[in-house]
C-alpha cells in the first residue's frame, strides 16, 4: 500500500503542500518519493491512488484535498473565499481523520445527557461506535473504522455536519 | 410570508438558474451538492453550499430527509425541487410542510393525485379535457370491430391486464381488428390468464404538444401559451419550440382552456405543464399527462412571454399571488431550445463525461445559454448527460433557425463530445424547415438516415 501514512516527510510537511497547493490554484499533484505517494487534485472526480480507501471510510491525512476542498461557509459570506482546509491545524501529527459519511446532526452521546461515546484519549477498536449521525430522526452509528486513540474532536455536539467533514482525529495503534 | 432563504435541491443548470432567479428577488441562497459537485457553478453563485452525502444520487440528491434536514439546518424557509430527483415526489412537500419549509410546487395531495395515471385522465375527464378516444374493454371479435369502427383506425389493441409490448397489436380496419383481437386476446391469455383487452386510438404520426401553467393554488390559472416538443429519441425531448406553429389558432385557443381548466378544478399552485398529444391529419388533441413542476423547455415560453416563470414560483411559494392576469401575457415571436448533451451521437449517444478542455458559447441578440458549464469544468458520470441548453428567439420560426444554425456554428465545446452537431444536422434537414415532423422523425428518418449514409 503506497498511500499510507508517511513517517517521512512528516505530516507538517504534508500539510505544508496541501496549503501551498490550494493555494496555488494548480489543479492536481502527483508526488512520489520513495515508498511515499500523495495525491492531491480539486477535481472530485479524480483517479484516486490505488488502493487507496474509498469514502466515507476512514482516509489518512494526506487526502486528495477534493475530499476537504469546499467547507462549509456562513450564509452570506463570499462562497467563493478561500475555504480553510478541513483538516484542521488541531489534527495532531500521524493521526487520521474520520469523516461524516452524509449530512446530519452530529451527536457525541446515544441520548441526550448520557455519557459521549469517547473522549479525548479514548481508545476504540474499529467496530467501535464514536458518534451518531442524525437526518430526521433516523440515527445512524459512525465507527472508528480502525483501532487507535482519538486526538481530537473536530465537530461541535448537536451541529449540523456535511458529507466528508471531519469529525474527529485518531491516532492508529 | 416572502422566503428569505431558498434551498436548492438540485444541481446542474437548474440549480444555477434558480440561484439566480432568487438572487435576484434579493433571497438567499443555500443549494445542496454530492460529493460530486461541491466545485459546480450554483456552488459558487450560491451564498452557500452544504453537501448532503456521496456522488451517489440515492445517497444525496434522492434522500428526501436527507435534503428536508440539510435546509431546516441551514435556516431555509423555502424549498426549490428544480426538475427530476425529487420534484414530483409527494413525500418531499410533505416533509416541508412538517419543518415550516415553503416548498417551491404543487400540494403533495395534487402531485400525488397527477402522478397517478388513472387518477389523472379521471381528472382530466371531469374537467372536459379530451382524452385519446379508447374503450377499456374489449371481449369479442365482434366487440373489436365495433369499437374499432366507431373509434376510428388505425387502432392499438393491448392486454388491459398487462403492460408493455405483450400481446399489442396495431390494426387499421375491420378485418384486422377482428384477427387482431384472436392474436392478442391469445397472447393475453398467456401472458397474463386474462383475454380481455384494451383499445385505444393509434396515432402514427403525432406532435407532442404542451401547455405552461401557473397556478395560485386557490383556482387561478394563467397560461404562456404552448410548447411543441415533437423532436424526441427514446421520449427523451432534444429540441423544444414555441408556440406550436403546426397548431390553427381556434385549436391552439381550445388546447389553452383544457389545460387551464384542467389546473383550476384540482387548485394548481405553482408551475406545471398539460401535455398533449396532436393529431395533426385529424386536427384534435388528447390529453397524456401534468407535469407538476418547472420543465427543463420552460425558457422557449419565457422567451415569447418575456417572462421569468422560476421568479414568479417563488414568489407565488412566498404567499403572493400571481403576478400577471391572462390579458397580460403578451406572447411574440418565436424561441427554439436545443438540449446540449455531453453524448457521442456517432457511438449510438453514448454518454461522453470528462473535463471541457475549450467551451466558447454563442452570444448576440435574441441569443440566451443556460449553462453550468465552463472551461476545465468536469461533467461527473453519476449523473444526466445534459450540459446546457441553447435558446434563441427571433420574429418568425424561419428566422429562428437561422439564428440557430448560426449559434450553433458558432459554439465550440472541446474536451467531449456533444449533440451540437446533431442539432444543426436537425433543424437544417427539410422536414424540420417545412415543419413536417413528429415525434418518431427523429428515429425513423434523420437518425435511420445517418445509419443508411454511414454504411
Amino acid at each position: 500500500m503506497t498511500h499510507k501514512p508517511p513517517v517521512d516527510p512528516s505530516v507538517d510537511h504534508v500539510r505544508v503542500l496541501i496549503e501551498e497547493f490550494t493555494r496555488s490554484g494548480i489543479a492536481t499533484l502527483h508526488l512520489r518519493a520513495g515508498s511515499f505517494e500523495l495525491l492531491l487534485s480539486n477535481d472530485p472526480a479524480a483517479p484516486t491512488l490505488a488502493g487507496a480507501p474509498a469514502a466515507p471510510a476512514p482516509v489518512a491525512v494526506p487526502v486528495p484535498v477534493a475530499a476537504a476542498a469546499v467547507a462549509p461557509a456562513p450564509v452570506a459570506a463570499p462562497a467563493a473565499s478561500p475555504a480553510p482546509a478541513a483538516v484542521s491545524s488541531s489534527v495532531p501529527d500521524g493521526a487520521v481523520v474520520i469523516t461524516a459519511p452524509n449530512l446530519g446532526t452530529f451527536y457525541r452521546a446515544p441520548k441526550p445527557g448520557a455519557a459521549a461515546y469517547v473522549e479525548i484519549g479514548g481508545k476504540v477498536g474499529p467496530d467501535d461506535e464514536i458518534c451518531l449521525i442524525e437526518v430526521m430522526k433516523l440515527f445512524t452509528a459512525v465507527k472508528a473504522g480502525q483501532a487507535g486513540t482519538i486526538v481530537a474532536v473536530l465537530a461541535e455536539d448537536g451541529a449540523m455536519v456535511e458529507a466528508g467533514q471531519p469529525l474527529f482525529a485518531l491516532v492508529a495503534d | 410570508m416572502a422566503i428569505k432563504r431558498l434551498f436548492i435541491a438540485n444541481r446542474g443548470e437548474i440549480a444555477l438558474r434558480i440561484v439566480r432567479a432568487a438572487q435576484t428577488l434579493d433571497i438567499e441562497t443555500v443549494v445542496a451538492v454530492s460529493d460530486a459537485d461541491r466545485d459546480s457553478a450554483a456552488a459558487r453563485q450560491a451564498d452557500r453550499a452544504v453537501v448532503l452525502g456521496p456522488a451517489q444520487a440515492a445517497k444525496s440528491y434522492l434522500d428526501p430527509r436527507l435534503v428536508v434536514h440539510a435546509a431546516k439546518a441551514s435556516g431555509c424557509d423555502g424549498l426549490h425541487p428544480g426538475y427530476g430527483f425529487l420534484s414530483e415526489r409527494a413525500i418531499l412537500p410533505t416533509l416541508c410542510a412538517a419543518n415550516g419549509i415553503a416548498f417551491v410546487g404543487p400540494e403533495p395531495d395534487v402531485i400525488d393525485g397527477l402522478g397517478d395515471k388513472i387518477q389523472a385522465r379521471a381528472m382530466a375527464r371531469a374537467a372536459g379535457v379530451p382524452l385519446v378516444p379508447g374503450c377499456d374493454e374489449v371481449k369479442t371479435a365482434a366487440d373489436a370491430r365495433r369499437e374499432g369502427d366507431r373509434i376510428g383506425y388505425p387502432v392499438l389493441l393491448k392486454a388491459a391486464a398487462g403492460g408493455g409490448g405483450r400481446g399489442m397489436v396495431i390494426a387499421n380496419n375491420g378485418d384486422e381488428a377482428e384477427a387482431g383481437f384472436h392474436r392478442a386476446s391469445a397472447e393475453a391469455v398467456a401472458a397474463f390468464g386474462d383475454g380481455t383487452l384494451f383499445m385505444e386510438r393509434f396515432v402514427p404520426e403525432a406532435r407532442h404538444v404542451e401547455v405552461q401553467l401557473m397556478g395560485d393554488g386557490k383556482g387561478g390559472v394563467v397560461h404562456f401559451g404552448e410548447r411543441d416538443c415533437s423532436v424526441q429519441r427514446r421520449y427523451q425531448k432534444l429540441i423544444e419550440e414555441a408556440p406550436c406553429a403546426a397548431m390553427p389558432d381556434h385549436l391552439r385557443q381550445q388546447l389553452h382552456q383544457s389545460a387551464c381548466a384542467l389546473a383550476a378544478s384540482v387548485n394548481y399552485r405553482n408551475a406545471g405543464t398539460c401535455e398533449f398529444l396532436f393529431d395533426v391529419k385529424r386536427q384534435e388533441f388528447y390529453f397524456i399527462e401534468v407535469n407538476a413542476r418547472i420543465q427543463v423547455e420552460h425558457p422557449v415560453s419565457e422567451m415569447i412571454a418575456g417572462f421569468d416563470l422560476v421568479q414568479e414560483q417563488l414568489r407565488i411559494a412566498g404567499g403572493a399571488g400571481l403576478s400577471v392576469t391572462q390579458d397580460q401575457v403578451k406572447l411574440s415571436g418565436h424561441a427554439i431550445e436545443c438540449r446540449i448533451n455531453a453524448e457521442d451521437t456517432a457511438r449510438d449517444f453514448m454518454p461522453s463525461p470528462g473535463r471541457i478542455t475549450r467551451w466558447s458559447p454563442p452570444a448576440g441578440e435574441g441569443i440566451r445559454l443556460d449553462s453550468h458549464m465552463s472551461e476545465g469544468a468536469m461533467i461527473p458520470p453519476y449523473y444526466d448527460s445534459m450540459i446546457g441548453k441553447l435558446i434563441v428567439h427571433a420574429e418568425t420560426r424561419e428566422a429562428a433557425i437561422d439564428r440557430l444554425d448560426a449559434a450553433l456554428a458558432d459554439f465550440t465545446v472541446e474536451g467531449i463530445a456533444t449533440t451540437i452537431g446533431l442539432h444543426r444536422e436537425i433543424i437544417n434537414h427539410a422536414d424540420f424547415r417545412a415543419n413536417r415532423i413528429h415525434t418518431r422523425w427523429l428515429e425513423q428518418v434523420l437518425l435511420a438516415e445517418r445509419k443508411g449514409a454511414a454504411a
